[in-house]
Parts: structure tokens; sequence; C-alpha cells
């Protein structure tokens, strides 16, 4: 026994001796190569987002790789699932990698609520392509990301406007329905952000919130024909409107069908049930399609390295995003404080070659057009600003 | 084959316990704590460095999941091992612990520590509120109304405004620091101690029980709650007990866990986490403090380091389960034999 | 608070809750007949639910070779991809609760292990499943082929009464009809019974327990299947967790009816459908899981053994 309790000793004693070892230990010296985060759902039931998004962070780091061979820029996953319980424990796992000099991300807002802490404390630099709920930047919230976050996007405050507008065109007496998912992305925009304007636009004729992923949808339906509703908006993701909208178009309702950009998915239509259902749905985002800033060699390139045809939602900003850092990584900002003061005071030069700065909170200076998109024969047509 | 099947790690365990003396004892469970207390720095030593977890960070995945998984097994493990109640909806007192520290800090300015008694409060009242009726049901009744009550908690934070709704509550802030021993997220390793106490309190906690009179009467209540109540027992205040301070327990680890994440929003208390403590309890061996905190150790850890297995590492970890559910269905150190308990009686 | 909705869309809401509720009740036998002879919450027939649903999108897709999108199908054809997915679904679905018995429970069953091992072992084949089909299907939900054209029997009161829905509250009277003639009348069925009496009196009568057991999970299954086949013709849709809500759901039905007793299985689906619709339309569709549970408590208080209740023998654990 005591030979145990010797050893015992021994490993405590090694373990202390370590410990001081590595609390000494020097930083790594300056490497040729630094690491980007991407923090976003690549699984998980809205991996669809980060799926879409993604490709554009990738196409512009692979255009800098190869110009400049200099510093190189690698691109870290983060699958944070757009889940606030893993992004708590991501977020201080990327934290920890020194070699991680700024986060492209979030792409959900509560996620980013949930890695905030960490990233404030390590001073690590983020540009979300999509994380569009107010609070993020909001100076009297407690949920702001002061000063590591920005955002290349619109947020939800003109986002819920031009939705509630944008469904509602055309349409000469206005009954809005309004429906939510419960999730922090769609509570906020349907309940801060469309209402308003709703409200002032029409009447508001009834509102719901659903839990995310339910099949059954007659209850809801039932309700808006009862209400007497022509316009519904949902906000949400696609796996939900796609079901609600088969359900509306089965229960008999024929009125306008509208949502954010959680539902403007390459998955939408499908999961719709077909062309038919879909066709003549309304939808926002903060973005304007990569493929229409893009010359045909430049997409050619695109499908190149990512292999995806047609780049998806989100796909332009994330290209913005990556580039805000790549910007910075040029003019020679190699660290986490060089990088947050480059970030917060530089110019920078969007997908569609306007120049943008970001405010004191983060938001762009000059707030993106948020887009309308129509569903024509089972394609997502951009339609105009909303 | 026989040996084998028979033979009981714990018992082994008790057995060579038996035959230390004090000093032995003490210096052994000495050795043995600061062990424990050292694993912080394990992934930043060479010889233990490949329990270093890849993408998340080691000393936060030792404070949630491990640390706060252990104590709340052992909470659990009051209810389900000791008074043989299957809970289903653990996860709701840590819920209503978080979201205490939560609206208490963000809209009082209450600090941690003075929230801590308030938030076990909370939890046991709750426990109580839902005692009251569950526990005149049997078996499985129970179980399907603590289930309930679990989505209830989490239904209820997602439509409240006070709670934030779905986005939750942001800007908790970190425990003051004692002792010099700060708490923020650079230092997890502090938060960690703390959870370290909290189990050492809960285990103490739980021996006291264990040889008294609560202890005796869930013992009676979980081999025949109907023999117990001829015998006198009043079972209904047993297992209410049993119930709260199982809640308490959980409370607490929910005002903790806030207040490191500093952010907390109603998809943290799914039911998934309900069913993981009580996984970590049965796996660990229902009824065995050492089993239960050794099988929560294994349970909360073992998806964080495998998940460079990316997207099949759930796969393995259910296949994990079953297997070793087949293999030793009495967990991996089980409880005292039956026999023992006899033993005892005739002394 | 909403009642205006009750007066102009009552009987809407009360028939789609009627097949609402069968189907929940078809899945909440596989719960309550297992319950009934091993006293074991058998965990995983969620799973075997959304392995039923995937079952008959695969057979659709794969073998039958329906394009998605698709016009929907007429007279022999129709009826036969109908019976064909619908008998694949039940077969995949009883292979499947077999297999789950053989896995998780069987050997732990031998060995006489605690009640709480099993749950756990079950537990663990659900993640199992639940995982390895995400990564199967992928995390995204699938489309199923419209088979049926969903035309209308017409409008009585309100209420629409599309074929799918119809055959949704059809079936199962059929199938629950089926059960409890094969229970009560058959040897086969008697000895059902007699096991979940007491097993150990069954054992001393020569009642092969294992085959019991077996022919227990195999009409669990058969039923999950047949409610997944009504579920993917009806919603035409399903995802890798679609278990998890409707497991909870007809958990919660055969606790509400009294678990273990078939009657109280179908009646208890019934009444939880009829409540989900009713209280999502009323007091908004955030508080139907809160009603539903509190509607369950006050039940258990004044009825400790559900709206049937088990026969006395059988209340003790």
């Amino acid at each position: 026994m005591n030979k145990k309790i010797i050893s015992g000793f021994a490993i405590a004693a090694a373990a202390t001796l370590a410990l001081g070892a590595v609390a000494t230990a020097p930083a790594n010296a300056a490497t040729k190569t630094v690491k980007l985060a991407y923090q976003g759902p690549l699984t998980g039931g809205a991996a669809a987002l980060g799926q879409d998004q993604i490709p554009g962070a990738i196409w512009a780091i692979d255009q800098y790789n190869r110009t400049n061979p200099a510093v190189k820029i690698e691109l870290v996953k983060a699958d944070a699932q757009c889940d606030g319980t893993v992004a708590a424990n991501i977020a201080p796992g990327v934290a920890a990698d020194k070699a991680i000099i700024g986060v492209i991300g979030t792409a959900c807002s509560g996620e980013a609520r949930n890695s905030f802490p960490a990233y404030k404390a390590a001073g690590l630099t983020m540009v979300a392509p999509s994380a569009s709920a107010v609070d993020l930047t909001d100076r009297k919230s407690k949920a702001n990301g002061f000063p590591i976050f920005h955002r290349v996007v619109a947020n939800d405050s003109f986002q819920g406007p031009a939705l509630a507008r944008y469904a509602a065109s055309g349409v000469a007496s206005p009954k809005y329905y309004l429906v939510d998912d419960q999730s922090p992305y769609g509570a906020p925009l349907i309940k801060v952000d469309v209402t308003p304007t709703a409200k002032k636009n029409g009447t508001i004729v009834g509102t719901d919130s659903v839990a995310q992923k339910t099949a059954d949808w007659s209850s809801v339906v039932a309700k808006i024909k009862a209400s007497g509703a022509n316009i519904v908006i949902f906000g949400g993701y696609d796996y939900d409107a796609g079901p609600f909208v088969k359900a509306l178009r089965a229960g008999g309702y024929t009125g306008i069908f509208g949502g954010g950009d959680g539902i403007n998915t390459s998955d939408f239509v499908k999961l719709a049930g077909g062309k038919t259902i879909a066709e003549g749905v309304r939808m926002t985002a903060a973005s304007v399609p990569l493929a229409t800033l893009l010359k045909p060699d430049q997409l050619a390139d695109f499908t190149k390295v990512t292999g995806v045809k047609v780049p998806g939602l989100y796909a332009e900003t994330a290209w913005t995003a990556a580039n805000v850092f790549i910007q910075c990584i040029k003019a020679g900002k190699l660290t986490r404080p060089a990088i947050q003061v480059c970030v917060n005071s530089g110019s920078f030069t969007a997908a569609d070659g306007s120049k943008f700065k970001f405010d004191r909170y983060g938001d762009p200076t000059t707030a993106a057009a948020v887009g309308g998109w129509v569903v024509k024969d089972g394609e997502i047509i951009y339609d105009k600003v909303a | 084959m026989s040996t084998l099947k028979n033979f009981n790690l714990r018992d082994f365990g008790a057995g060579i316990w038996a035959q230390w003396n004090r000093g032995t004892r003490t210096i052994f469970v000495l050795v043995l704590l600061s062990l424990v207390a050292l694993l912080p720095f394990a992934a930043g030593w060479g010889p233990t460095s490949f329990l270093n977890t890849p993408i998340t960070s080691f000393q936060n995945v030792l404070v949630y999941p491990v640390g706060m998984f252990v104590l709340m097994a052992l909470g659990l493990n009051i209810v389900v091992g000791k008074s043989g109640l299957l809970d289903l909806g653990y996860v709701a007192f840590f819920a209503i612990g978080a979201y205490s520290q939560g609206v208490l800090s963000t809209f009082y300015g209450w600090n941690t520590w003075e929230v801590l008694p308030v938030g076990i409060g909370c939890a046991m009242l709750s426990g109580v509120l839902l005692g009251l009726p569950a526990l005149r049901l049997r078996g499985d009744y129970l179980a399907i109304i603590t289930l309930g009550f679990g989505e209830i908690v989490r239904i209820v934070a997602l439509n409240l405004n006070v709670t934030g709704g779905p986005s939750g509550i942001a800007g908790i802030p970190n425990p003051p620091g004692f002792f010099g021993l700060k708490f923020d997220i650079m230092n997890p390793q502090n938060f960690f101690w703390v959870v370290l106490a909290l189990i050492l309190l809960t285990i103490w906690m739980v021996r006291r029980f264990t040889v008294r009179r609560p202890g005796r009467a869930w013992e009676a209540i979980r081999q025949d709650e109907d023999v117990a109540a001829l015998m006198g027992v009043n079972t209904l205040v047993y297992k209410l007990w049993s119930f709260v301070i199982g809640a308490a327990v959980g409370g607490a680890a929910g005002v903790i866990f806030a207040s490191k994440v500093m952010v907390i929003s109603p998809d943290m208390f799914k039911f998934d986490v309900s069913i993981l403590i009580l996984a970590c309890v049965v796996f660990g061996g229902i009824g065995n403090i050492w089993g239960v905190a050794l099988g929560a150790s294994i349970l909360a850890y073992l998806p964080e380091r495998i998940r460079f297995l990316a997207d099949s590492r759930q796969l393995v970890f259910g296949l994990v389960l079953v297997l070793m559910m087949n293999l030793r269905p009495d967990g991996l150190l089980p409880r005292k034999k039956r026999e023992k308990i006899t033993e005892k009686g005739a002394k | 608070m909403n009642f205006s909705v009750l007066t102009s869309q009552f009987w809407s809401l009360a028939f789609q809750g009627l097949a609402l509720g069968l189907i929940y009740s078809l899945v909440s036998l596989g719960y309550t007949m297992v319950y009934g002879v091993l006293r074991l919450i058998n965990f995983a027939n969620s799973e075997v639910f959304m392995v039923g649903t995937f079952s008959v999108l695969y057979l659709q897709v794969y073998i039958l070779r329906i394009p998605i999108g698709d016009p929907a199908l007429h007279g022999i054809k129709l009826i036969a991809y109908l019976a064909l997915s619908l008998i694949g679904s039940m077969i995949v679905c009883a292979l499947l609760a077999i297999v789950v018995e053989l896995v998780a429970y069987r050997r732990l069953r031998a060995r006489g292990a605690n009640r709480l091992a099993s749950l756990i072992s079950a537990i663990g084949v659900s993640i199992a499943l639940l995982e390895g089909f995400s990564m199967i299907t992928g995390a995204r939900g699938k489309i199923a082929p419209r088979l049926l054209d969903k035309w209308s029997f017409g409008e009585v009161a309100g209420a629409n009464f599309r074929i799918d829905q119809v055959m949704a509250i059809v079936m199962p009277i059929i199938i629950f009809f089926l059960l409890d003639q094969f229970v009560t009348k058959s040897r086969l069925g008697k000895s059902i019974r007699a096991v979940s009496m007491s097993e150990e009196n069954s054992k001393l009568m020569g009642i092969d327990i294992n085959r019991v057991i077996t022919l227990t999970f195999c009409i669990g299954g058969l039923t999950t299947g047949a409610a997944a086949f009504l579920y993917t013709t009806v919603y035409e849709n399903t995802v890798f967790n679609v278990g998890f809500n409707m497991g909870i759901a007809a958990f919660t039905a055969a606790v509400l009816g009294g678990i273990g007793n078939l009657r109280g299985a179908f009646y208890g689906g019934l009444a939880l459908g009829m409540l989900e619709q009713f209280a999502s339309a009323v007091l908004g569709s955030q508080w139907k899981s809160i009603t539903v549970f509190v509607v369950l408590v006050v039940i258990l208080l004044v009825k400790p053994n559900g709206l049937f209740g088990e026969a006395v023998q059988q209340t003790r654990t």
C-alpha cells in the first residue's frame, strides 16, 4: 500500500512541476499561417444555413491564399449547430487556440450570445455573416457583443419591417397572422420587428407560437382560417415553414405566405412539397445573391473551389465577412488585438464593391439593403429591394 | 466464470478500505483529492495530455459537462438510487437554479454566493410542489409526471418575459472572487474547484443521511414500499425528503452553471439532459456514490473526447451505453450486495 | 384566449384531433403492450416509429420508384402501392422491435437485472438508432412522394373530411378491433394476458415466456409500423428525430388511458389528440404541452391508474 501512496505523491509532485512548466512556456512565435474560425451550424437541424454560407468564406480565403503565399490563412470549422449549449463549450475552445485570430460568425443569433463571454475575454474579433438579432449590437442590451462583435448584414430591425411590407405589397387591406417558432431567431423577429410595421400597415388578426419541428399544424391552420387573415408571416426556419405552408394550402388557405431569411434556403421548395405548393411564397433576406455579383469566370472558379454550383443564401455576406479579415491580414495585422483595432476602425469592400465601415457597436454603417424574393415555378427568384 | 460474475469491485474496494487504519485512509483520501483537484492542468502536462479534448477547451469541459454532471448525478442518485423513485425530469431543478441566478443577478444585482441559497430554496420549493401530488403515484406514473415537469419548466421559461423568452438571459455576472481566486472566463479551473467542493459536500451529506434514519427509510421504501408503510415508515414524507434534497443539489448546480456560462437560454435545459444524467447514475452503479461519480465523469467526458469522430460520436456513445449495460447491468461499481444489508441489520 | 375559433372551427378541430389522436394510440400500443408484460418503459419505441416512417419513404422512392413531385396515383395501382407501403412498414417495425428486445432487454432480463438497467440500455439503442439515421438520411427533413391525392369527401359543419385523415381514423379502429379480438379470444393472446398477470404462474402453466415477450414486441412493432405509414401518408415528410415528440405523446397517451391496458391506449390517444388540438386553438400552441401535463396530473390524482386503470393484480410493480 505504501508503495501506492508514494507513487501517488510522485505523480502529484510531477504534476505540480509540469504545471509550472506549462505556465511559463512561451507562446508560439508568429507562424506563416494564421487561422480563422467559421462558427455556424454545419450539422443538426439548422445545417442548411451554415452549409449555404460557408462556401463564400472558403472561396474568399482560397482566392487570397492563391495570391499571397507569405501569410496563409487556414479555415477552422467550429460547428456549433445553432445551439447555445454547444456554442458555450465551443467558444472557449476556439478562444484557447492562439493561432485563431478571428471568427467568421456566428451564423445564428442564439449561439452568438453564448459565445460572447469567451470571445470578449480572449479579445477575439467576430464578423458575422447572418446573425441578425437586434440586441447583439444594441448598446442598451446586456447581450450586446461590444467591442468584439461585428456583422456585415442588416439587423432584424431592418428585415422585420421590410418583411411586413414586402409580404403585403399589392394587398389592399392586409390582415396579418403572425406565427413564430419560439427560437431565439424567430420569436424576436416576429414579436419585436415585424409586429409594429404590421400594425401600421394593416391589422394583426392573430398570433401563435409553435414549437420547432411540430408535425401537426392543423390547429394553427384552423385558427388562421377562422381569423380571416390574408397574410401569414412565419418567423422560423425552412424545415418548419415547409410543412406549415403545405398544411395551410391543404387546409384551403389561399392568401400570402411570407417568411424571413430562415426560410430562404435552397431546400425550402422541396420541404414544402413541390413547386405548386411553394408557388408565390414571399421571403426576405438581408443579402443579395452572390451569383448576381459575379462574372461567369468568377462563378466557375467558385464552383471549382467549393464544389457548389449556385452560391446559397448568405454566401455573399460570408464572403464579405471573410474579406474583412483578409484585408486586415493583408495590412499585416496578425495578432488578435491588432485585428480588433483594424476591424473596428478600417474601411472594407463588400462583395458588391461598395465600401463600408463598422459603427461603434458593430453594425455596418451603410446598412445593406433587404432583398425581397418570391418562389416562381419552383425557383426562389430575387424580386426587388423589399 | 462464476467468480467473475460475482466479483463486485465496490465490495473489493470496501474490503481493502476496511483493512486500513485511520492514518492510511486520511492520506489516501488527501492524495486522491489533490489528484482530482489538479485535473484542470492535466491537458497541459505531457504524460496526461491525451486527456485533452479536441476543439472544445478541456478546462471548460471539466466544469460543464463533467463536474456539473457528477454533481447532478449525485443529486439524482438520492432520488433514483436511494429511494428508488424514477425521475425523468431532473433537468427542471437545474433550470430553476440557473434561472434564479439569471433573474436575481441581472434584475436585483445579487451575487452568486447570495443567490446560491435562494436558488437552492427555489429548487426545493418546486420539488415540494411537484412532489406532493406526484409522489402519491407509483412507479412509472411518477416517471411521466416528472418528465412532463421537466418540459413544463423549459416551456414556461420559453414563454415568460422575465426569463427572456427564447433568447434567455444574457449578461449574468461571474461570481465575485475570494481567497485571491478570480472567477471569470479565463480561470475555469476555479469554477472546477467550486464544483468539486459542492460535490464533496454532497457526498458527505449523502453519506450522513444513508447511515441515519432517512437512509434506512429510503432503503426500506426502495425494497418494498408497502412493507415499509406497514412497518410505520411515513413513506410520503421520506420520499418527499429524498426528492427535495435531490432538487436542492440540482438547484445548486444550476446557480453555478449560470454564473459560469453567463448566458442561459431554454434550449440548454432539454429532456436530453435529464436522460443523460439518469444514464450517468445507472451506468456508474445505482445507489453507489463512487460508481455514480465515475459513471458521470465518463459519460460527460466521452462525447467531448471523441469529438474527432464528428457526426458518429453520438452513435458510438449510444452503442457504449448498450454494451456496458449488457456487460455490467448493475453499473461499473455496483452498490453493496443485498446480503450485506441483511448482515448489517442482524448486528 | 381565443374562444371564437371554437364556434367556427369546432368540428374541424375535433375531426383533426381524432385523426392525430388515433395515430398516437397506435404508437402508444408499442409502449402499453410491452409495459403490460414486462413492466418496462419501451423507450426505443419512438425510434421504431422513426425507422417506420423512413421505411415507407424509402420503399416508395427507391423500390416502387415513385419520384417526388409526380402526380398522385389512382385505381388499383394506388391501392396496391398503399398496401405495400403499409405492409412494408409494419414488417420493418415488427422486426426492428424484436431486434430491440433481443439487444436491449433479453440478456438483462435473463440476468434478473434492475429495471433501470434495461431502461438505460433501451435509451442506448434509441440514441444509436437516432444518430445512425441522422447520418444515413441527413439532418434535414426528407419529403415523401404524394401517393394519395388528398381529395375530400366533402365538408360537414366546417370539418373537411379528407381521404388521408379519414384513413387515419378508420384504420386504427380496425386494428384495435382485431387486436382486442386476438388478445381476448386466441390462445396466444390469452398467454400474453396470463404473462402480464403473473410471470411465475404462467411459467408453471407451461407458457414459453420468451416467445410471449417476442410476440408482444412484434405486435407493438406492427401497430407502430401502421402508425408510421399513416403519419407519412398524412404529413408526407419525416426527419431523423421525428420519434421524439411522437414518443412522448404516445407514452403520455398510454399513461392517460392506463398503461398496460389496450382500451386505455385507444381512448388515451384519442383524448390526447383532441386535447392538443383544442388547447392549441384556444390557448395558443405554446401552451399545448402544459395543458396536457396539467390535465394528466389531475386525472392521475383522481384516478391513480389512468382513465381505464389496470386490473387490480397488475397495479403492484
